[in-house]
């Protein structure tokens, strides 16, 4: 015992063991500059010795507490320290019988476990970023006037039943802070990193759901123990919001919101939605809301709905993986005819193919489609910008790219550069002596001079452009070969994810 | 069962295979179609162990097996015994056919056999039966998935497990997927025997892999094909001579090859495979010609720039009505035509997997209309230089894609458009020149403006 703990002493000491007075508790600032930089703006200071006994106590291998992550320990201990220098009780705490950041790790895990009797309103504005950070992000947006925004297709798409816009918004707001109490209440600090706060949430549901299993608050808890393994579970929880979860474990009946308050959640995150804009909250949110949809076997217009709202906000937000989870449960959900918009996202996924180069999927994307299906204006639109591109007809290309109807054209940014090095590759080597720099904005659908300026600089090719009395020229004649290596790299490189 | 084992012995004699696969074929032999059902009904389920034993074993022991090997057909027997019930079942009443039964009995076949094979017991003349299990097998997966998805009505929502998403991945192929696993395993099986040539199994393997790729062809998973190709190309050296092998198994491997090729826009060594397979092609063997055909014209049209001539597609209607009104218009350079052959053609070229091909054709129609404007202009190859206006090019291509029709209300030329097309041409190297946007016109090469056109 002896022996194991003069080894393990050891570590610990080796970070102290350079006295290096200049700089203050060189193993935390070390460790964790990356995550922290407020700490190290602070002035530098020497700290008590039983500050720094307390450091090496709480780094020690027999102090290490096997469901306490290092970097978890340090950031506690880190707050700690400061916490206490801040206050300026560095002298005057009993550092010796402090418990250890670990053990008030957790502690704080084992009294979040059981939830707070009264929610507070004062979460909220600390789990989201303020509103006029998002409305700036917003305004930023709203300059790209050929997209639509996935909030604008809502609006002037799905008609609301009267009884859904009879909904108070205060009731709404009443109900929206239940799902505070499962958070911790030892809020993770700003060191701690992403990955390791949703391993802890992970960690946390489970002790969570088990608490809440017992809450003699919850009605027929005994009978949701019972839930069957395989048939759909009939929802119960009441919450508007919910965070998603991956289940591990057969559902929780408790934990699963029904039909009716889902579409109540809906409506209010496509209203949250249109008023914060932040992407990472509700794209968490939809996926609890789809989770608890499948849990439950509800596959109905309101799922294809769900799915098609989500799929535009990840849309527009670039969000590839998720929009693509979402195309392929529509694919199939579209198959069963429930409604939605089919041809709006048939057409997306050809567009979506043209980006990934696949002709295979392409072929039978082509031989899937009905003949009714081939003149819808989206779908004839998606199938005009292929055989465009295919023939090399970028005229005619840019043309449909400017106007592309629905949310395509955040499909079609992903691939318009590209092409337009491949027709500027094309112009340079088939025009001679040269060319209006005017004549290519708008050949290549850029939307002023100075854009497609800066467009052949980006690719390095402002010594072909050339100032004249009547307007700037690109001087294809010299540029004949210059692009086709650019061109080549673009088309090289087409990451695919989620492929559906 | 004394008429099957004595095939059995008779094939172990002469080493036969093909006679040897006979006894393990599902489907009863033309010369004793009572076969099966004679043998199923000899036995029931607590003897046929015994039975297949005393056959195999003791009966008679003048055939040269050893006793691993001998245990390892018993084995096959059995499973093959206890295939035939719902196989004899089916055929009686074939609208009540248990094809997921069947599958599952016929992999015990398989899965035996490739046990025998596995821990080395069969000798390689025995290979053909590797070949009828394979390919009933993918036919057995392919029908029980059939019967699936029509008990299914369509789409099959699967709704068990954690998953959060409504459909996961949608099991229409459940049969077929899980049999190109298994005769994937043959694959494994044939590929890395080590014995010497005249004793291996990879004389086994271009049947086994044109098994596979049809496999994967019908699975829509044709990517998986170039694992294939990428293993036995690294195991290419100490292979037998491809030309040692059977022309049936040569055709069909170089076909799927090419059409591999042809589907990844590898035109040049598709055309070389897909000329190789027409070449080896039994003259009367008319289906496989057809279907080389379809893909060697699609990849010359690109790659040489020639259409077929009637005479070649005459014995091949199918193919005849396929491609002959789309070459016609390439052959006159009217866009119109074209543009509607394709449209007309398309459920049946998208269904062949041509279709992103063939629509390529239109460069070569446009290049033709483009011709026959300058030699219209009264050319001559007289090494002088050539300028035409822009203006005359959108007139002829505006009236090609019309069809000749005059001009309609709010229609217009879009000079821009054809402009675009001939910037194509240049960059295509189907024209020689360039277009000078100053003066509207367009400067073509003093020879040979039409690359392999004659001027």
């Amino acid at each position: 015992m002896s022996l194991h703990g003069a080894f393990t002493a050891v570590p610990a000491r080796q970070v102290f063991a350079r006295p290096q007075p200049s700089s203050p508790l060189p193993s935390i600032s070390q460790t964790t500059k990356a995550v922290d930089t407020s700490q190290t703006e602070k002035p530098r200071r020497e700290w008590p010795e039983p500050v720094r006994q307390y450091v090496q106590r709480a780094f020690a291998q027999e102090n290490h507490l096997p469901d306490v992550s290092r970097q978890e320990m340090e950031t506690k201990l880190k707050e700690i320290i400061a916490e206490s220098a801040s206050s300026n009780t560095l002298h005057e705490t009993d550092w010796a019988n402090l418990l250890l950041p670990q053990q008030v790790i957790q502690a704080g895990r084992a009294a979040s476990a059981i939830p707070k009797p009264m929610p507070t309103n004062a979460h909220w504005g600390n789990a989201f970023p303020s509103v006029s950070a998002q409305e700036t992000n917003a305004s930023a947006n709203g300059v790209i006037s050929k997209k639509r925004k996935s909030s604008e297709w809502e609006n002037s798409q799905q008609a609301q039943p009267p009884w859904r816009n009879t909904n108070d918004r205060n009731v709404l707001e009443d109900r929206i802070s239940y799902p505070d109490k499962r958070q911790r209440n030892d809020s993770p600090g700003k060191g701690t990193s992403k990955s390791q706060y949703h391993l802890d949430s992970r960690k946390k549901r489970f002790e969570d759901s088990k608490s809440r299993d017992a809450l003699p608050v919850q009605p027929a808890s005994a009978k949701a123990d019972t839930v069957m393994e395989d048939g759909p579970v009939v929802g119960q929880c009441q919450d508007l919001e919910k965070k998603y979860f991956r289940l591990t474990a057969a559902p929780n009946a408790l934990l699963v919101r029904p039909l009716h308050v889902l579409e109540k959640t809906l409506e209010f995150l496509k209203k949250k939605w249109r008023k914060d804009g932040n992407y990472s909250y509700i794209c968490d949110q939809f996926k609890s809301l789809r989770q608890d949809l499948t849990v439950q076997h509800i596959k109905n217009e309101f799922t294809v709905n769900v799915y098609e709202i989500h799929a535009r906000i990840a849309l527009e937000k670039g969000d590839l993986g998720e929009y693509n989870q979402c195309q392929t449960q529509l694919r199939a959900l579209y198959s069963q005819n429930l409604g939605g918009h089919p041809t709006e996202f048939k057409a997306y996924r050809i567009l979506y193919f043209i980006h990934t180069c696949n002709r295979t999927d392409m072929n039978d994307m082509l031989a899937d489609l009905t003949a009714a299906e081939k003149k819808d204006v989206a779908v004839k639109h998606a199938l005009d910008a292929r055989s465009a591109l295919a023939l090399g007809n970028f005229h005619k290309f840019f043309q449909l790219y400017l106007g592309t109807p629905n949310m395509g054209a955040y499909l079609m940014d992903m691939f318009v550069g590209r092409e337009r090095l491949a027709a500027l590759s094309n112009i340079c080597l088939s025009y001679k002596m040269d060319v209006k720099l005017r004549f290519i904005t708008e050949e290549l659908g850029f939307e002023s001079d100075d854009e497609s300026a800066r467009f052949i600089c980006e690719h390095s090719g402002q010594a072909f452009l050339e100032e004249r009395d009547d307007g700037v020229r690109l001087l294809t004649g010299k540029a004949s070969n210059y692009f086709e290596p650019a061109k080549q790299a673009a088309f090289r490189r087409v990451d695919i994810k989620g492929q559906i | 069962m004394d008429a099957l084992f004595h095939d059995f012995k008779q094939a172990h004699y002469i080493r036969n295979g093909p006679l040897l696969a006979d006894t393990l074929s599902p489907i009863a032999l033309p010369r004793d179609p009572n076969r099966l059902r004679v043998f199923h009904s000899q036995s029931d389920d607590y003897s046929i162990a015994s039975d297949v034993k005393y056959q195999v074993l003791h009966y008679d022991k003048s055939i040269d097996i050893t006793k691993a090997e001998a245990n390892a057909w018993v084995d096959i027997y059995i499973a093959y015994w206890k295939s035939l019930g719902p196989i004899l079942d089916a055929e009686n009443v074939p609208l009540e056919a248990d094809w997921s039964k069947i599958y599952d009995r016929w992999k015990d076949v398989a899965n035996s056999l490739i046990k025998g094979y596995s821990s080395g017991n069969f000798p390689s003349w025995t290979v053909p039966c590797l070949y009828v299990v394979g390919r009933h097998l993918r036919i057995f997966a392919i029908k029980a998935d059939e019967s699936a998805r029509v008990a299914s009505g369509g789409v099959q929502m699967k709704t068990g497990g954690f998953q959060d998403d409504i459909a996961s991945d949608i099991g229409k192929n459940e049969k077929l997927e899980d049999a190109a696993r298994v005769i994937n395993r043959i694959f494994t099986l044939c590929i890395s025997d080590r014995a010497s040539l005249e004793e291996s199994r990879k004389w086994a393997l271009y049947y086994t892999t044109n098994l596979l790729f049809k496999t994967y062809f019908k699975l829509n998973s044709i990517s998986l094909s170039k694992n294939i190709l990428r293993a036995l190309s690294a195991s290419r050296t100490d292979m037998p001579v491809l030309e040692a092998f059977p022309k049936s198994h040569i055709v069909t491997f170089k076909y799927y090859v090419g059409v591999i090729f042809f589907l990844e826009e590898d035109y040049k060594q598709a055309e070389e495979s897909l000329t190789e397979a027409y070449k080896l092609c039994h003259a009367y063997s008319h289906k496989n010609r057809e279907l080389i055909l379809t893909y060697l014209i699609p990849t010359r049209l690109l790659t040489t720039r020639l259409l077929p001539s009637v005479s070649l597609l005459r014995p091949y209607p199918r193919l005849l009505t396929l491609f002959m009104p789309l070459v016609r218009a390439i052959r006159l350079g009217s866009l119109h035509d074209f543009d509607a052959a394709l449209s007309a053609g398309e459920p049946e070229f998208v269904k062949r997997r041509i279709y992103l091909t063939l629509e390529r054709g239109r460069d070569i129609c446009l290049r033709n209309l483009l011709r026959k404007v300058c030699l219209h202009q009264g050319w001559k190859d007289d090494g002088q230089m050539r300028k035409v206006s822009v203006s005359e090019f959108v007139a002829a291509v505006g009236y090609s894609e019309r069809g000749g029709r005059p001009l309609g209300n709010g229609e217009y030329l879009d000079r821009d458009e054809v402009e675009c097309q001939l910037a194509n041409m240049i960059y295509k190297d189907l024209m020689k020149g360039y277009i000078s946007r100053e003066h509207s016109v367009v400067v073509l090469s003093k020879k040979g403006a039409f690359p392999g056109t004659g001027i």
